[in-house]
């Protein structure tokens, strides 16, 4: 039905001031955008129509290729690490237990605070002597006490399982509620025997500590990839993984706060319904949270998408602390040759990048879209 | 930050106040530590004298990246009337024409002639040199001598200089010779010393030539062999740094190491020298560092803003500047101060840096119109190297490549 003229009028006065902000901001400076990419630009003299060599001149650029990998191997690996861990972090938190208030705003701190801060954590953090590396060197250092609590622990829990188990066979058989393999109770029991064990072997001197050379993995002044043997487009530099592990640290608590506030909203008596018939903790989540959450799920993994695949801020601040090939994205690519330095921007040619990137951000939404929606109506 | 408020709201009061009658001069310099000097320097040097002229100076430091700011702003039209141009940008900024030829405005002929060339394109000069900077070796006494080692001297060549180095290292495990950047700021001058230049004759760069090659590998070495660290590995923000809290007997600076010392190692004993020479030609090296000040091609109050450039590099502006151990004058008639014969570490140190500038093969810190980009390459080398991930044969063959990509795309 047709809105008439009188209607029509208040709505777009109260829309004004919106579309004034939209139409100078964002329209016309997207439309300026388009036009320079098609122009050779640097700010100072007249656009020149070049047509699409920019474009053409874009996957000649060896920066250029290595942003792109870097982003999609970026977008690829942090939204899936970010949306799996908020989903668990999210179900975690979403139980009813005493002090659960302080544990939630525990975890969403790292969302909170700013962006640059924790990058020049950090930076120092993973420093050649800095504390990865630090922690790293401790836990090589102590191996032999490590490896002999993990070891007796599993001990101590499956000797005890197994006893429960047995006992359990003979009083009531067929009985569904037989002992988990990791039951809370029992594993208090089998942490405390082996943290006990450890102990005293410690102190017969049986667990010195090695004297392993600290180790001092060059995590961000290094041209390094990993995995080593795969194709140049799987691989990824050392120093963006140190910033993928930073990402998802500060992504995840965002995420969770969605996550924890649709899990709200599923009722509880799907889960009594579904524990009365047997179903254990992972079946519940896989076919009650996860299909509950579809939605939120789709948005989660979109906004994680575009939010990865135009990551900026963290790889300025690594900056000249890192090769550059190391971790440029995208993003930072139309930055480097919009602003380089001391030489003329280059701006025909950065607005080329930003509106590959655009398009492909758009792309990869869209496909994203498509995979969900069918998953949802499976 | 208030202050710098209170400082612009009186700053436009007083405009607002004296308007009609006064010229309002925009000046556009570094942030940092930079805006309380140049403030004092307008305040108590040339200020009353330009007001006298009906001229009153609006100083306005940028704190974010100097560069970005000036190529925005000079494009937008918002730049000031007087700014700063470094050194390593300033051919970029050239290109731009918007920096007015000063030849025919300014005295040009009273400014060190290298300096002057520095900013200078096709016989126009876009710029004067405020002052200048060369590097040296300075060195803790109470170091050297707790290792019985005799101090860095001019005659030192790059063999006898890494023994000293390694013979204070092994005076204790907290202690290193020397601490060193992975910088081609740094790296730069050993080369020059080896004959090597930033950019062949040619046109392109050579970092495969043994002068580089030695040159690098000398200074790398002084980290692989453990003689020196590198200040991130102390935990130090730069090599001064380390020469302040003592965790290395030497670092190689310019004069602006001065006051970082005088305000965080006041009771250092400290003395200064030439760099090192290359044993192969017998030569040191050095870097010039310079800023000049420009002004804006598009100013509408031109006339003003050449009085106002005069004014900062006067010889009372340039007297101030060096007596605050900041830099060194670029004006040819204060070479024979008073002020470097004084008895004090300081003075001499200065000393030092200023005969820098004509001790060997010296040459200005620029980098054509790629400016600092050029570094990156060799910076990333130097670090592969410095941390043992790469030899240095392959470091160098990768940053040539690097380099020579840099410089193709960068061509016209």
């Amino acid at each position: 039905m047709r809105r008439s003229g009188r209607e029509l009028l208040p709505a777009l006065l109260f829309l004004l001031p919106f579309l004034a902000v939209l139409v100078v901001f964002f329209v016309y400076a997207s439309a300026r955008a388009v036009y320079f990419s098609f122009t050779d630009y640097d700010l100072f003299n007249a656009p020149a129509w070049v047509g699409l060599e920019n474009y053409r001149a874009l996957f000649r650029d060896d920066n250029f290729l290595y942003a792109l990998r870097n982003s999609l191997v970026f977008a690829a690996v942090v939204t899936t690490v970010q949306t799996a861990g908020a989903l668990v972090t999210a179900s975690a938190l979403n139980r009813r237990v005493r002090g659960m208030t302080f544990f939630r705003s525990a975890f969403y701190m790292p969302a909170v605070t700013s962006s640059v801060v924790i990058t020049l954590i950090f930076l120092w953090l993973f420093q050649r002597l800095g504390g990865v590396n630090y922690l790293l060197t401790a836990v090589a250092r102590n191996a032999p006490a490590i490896g002999a609590f993990v070891l007796i622990t599993v001990i101590a829990q499956t000797l005890q399982v197994w006893g429960e188990r047995r006992r359990w066979r003979g009083a009531a058989a067929g009985s569904k509620r037989a002992v988990a393999a990791l039951d809370p109770a029992l594993l208090v029991v089998s942490l405390l025997v082996a943290a006990g064990a450890t102990t005293v072997l410690g102190l017969l001197g049986h667990l010195a500590p090695r004297g392993t050379e600290a180790i001092a993995i060059n995590w961000l002044q290094t041209r390094q990839e990993v995995p080593a043997g795969a194709p140049f487009p799987l691989r990824a530099p050392l120093p963006l993984v140190a910033i993928m592990v930073q990402n998802a640290f500060t992504t995840i608590p965002t995420f969770m706060l969605m996550f924890l506030a649709a899990l709200q909203d599923v009722p509880r008596s799907y889960y009594e319904a579904a524990a009365l018939d047997g179903a254990n903790a992972a079946q519940q989540f896989f076919h009650i949270t996860i299909p509950s959450l579809q939605p939120v799920i789709f948005l989660v993994v979109s906004l994680g998408l575009i939010g990865t695949l135009q990551m900026f801020d963290q790889v300025a601040i690594f900056g000249s602390a890192v090769p550059l090939q190391s971790v440029i994205t995208l993003a930072y690519f139309v930055y480097n040759r919009m602003f380089p330095g001391a030489q003329l921007p280059e701006v025909g040619f950065a607005s080329a990048a930003a509106m590959f990137l655009a398009a492909l951000t758009l792309a990869i939404v869209l496909l994203q879209r498509t995979v969900l929606r069918a998953e949802g109506d499976r | 930050m208030r202050r710098l408020f209170t400082a612009a709201m009186v700053a436009l009061l007083a405009a607002i106040g004296t308007a009609g009658a006064q010229t309002i001069v925009r000046v556009q310099g570094y942030g940092g530590q930079d805006p309380a000097i140049v403030q004092r320097l307008i305040d108590e040097v040339i200020g009353a004298d330009l007001a006298a002229q009906g001229i009153t100076i609006n100083y306005e430091p940028i704190e974010t990246d100097y560069n970005t700011v000036l190529v925005n702003s000079l494009s937008a039209g918002t730049a000031g009337d007087v700014f700063y141009v470094p050194g390593e940008t300033a051919p970029g900024f050239i290109a731009t024409g918007k920096l007015l030829a000063l030849e025919d405005l300014v005295d040009t002929s009273a400014f060190i002639d290298t300096l002057n060339a520095v900013f200078s394109k096709d016989g126009h000069v876009y710029g004067i040199a405020k002052d200048f900077n060369t590097l040296a070796v300075f060195y803790n006494e109470d170091l050297f001598d707790a290792a019985g080692v005799a101090y860095p001297n001019a005659d030192d060549d790059w063999t006898s200089f890494a023994d000293k180095l390694a013979r204070v290292a092994a005076l204790d495990p907290g202690v290193y010779g020397a601490c060193i950047a992975a910088d081609t700021a740094r790296l730069g001058a050993f080369a020059f010393a080896n004959g090597w230049t930033t950019f062949g004759a040619d046109g392109g760069v050579d970092l495969t030539s043994p002068a580089f090659a030695e040159a690098f590998d000398f200074y790398s070495g002084l980290v692989t062999s453990g003689a020196a660290a590198q200040p991130a590995d102390l935990g130090a923000g730069w090599p001064g740094d380390c020469l302040a809290r003592e965790q290395a007997a030497v670092a190689i600076e310019g004069a602006w190491i001065l006051g970082f010392l005088r305000d965080n190692a006041p009771n250092l004993q400290y003395g200064a020298t030439f760099l090192p020479k290359s044993p192969t030609t017998g030569l040191s090296g050095n870097y010039l560092y310079t800023v000049a000040w420009a002004v804006n091609a598009d100013s509408k109050v031109r006339d003003a803003a050449v009085k106002v450039l005069e004014a900062l590099t006067s010889p009372a502006a340039q007297q101030f500047i060096l007596e605050q151990g900041l830099a060194i004058p670029s004006r040819k008639e204060l070479a024979d101060n008073p002020y470097f014969s004084q008895d004090s570490a300081e003075a001499r140190a200065n000393k030092v840096v200023f005969e820098g500038a004509s001790h060997g093969n010296v040459y200005g810190f620029q980098f054509g119109t790629i400016g600092t980009d050029y570094m990156g390459p060799i910076n990333n080398a130097l670090t592969a190297v410095m941390t043992g991930s790469v030899g240095s044969g392959a470091a160098l063959s990768q940053a040539q490549s690097d380099l020579t990509a840099l410089l193709q795309r960068a061509a016209p």
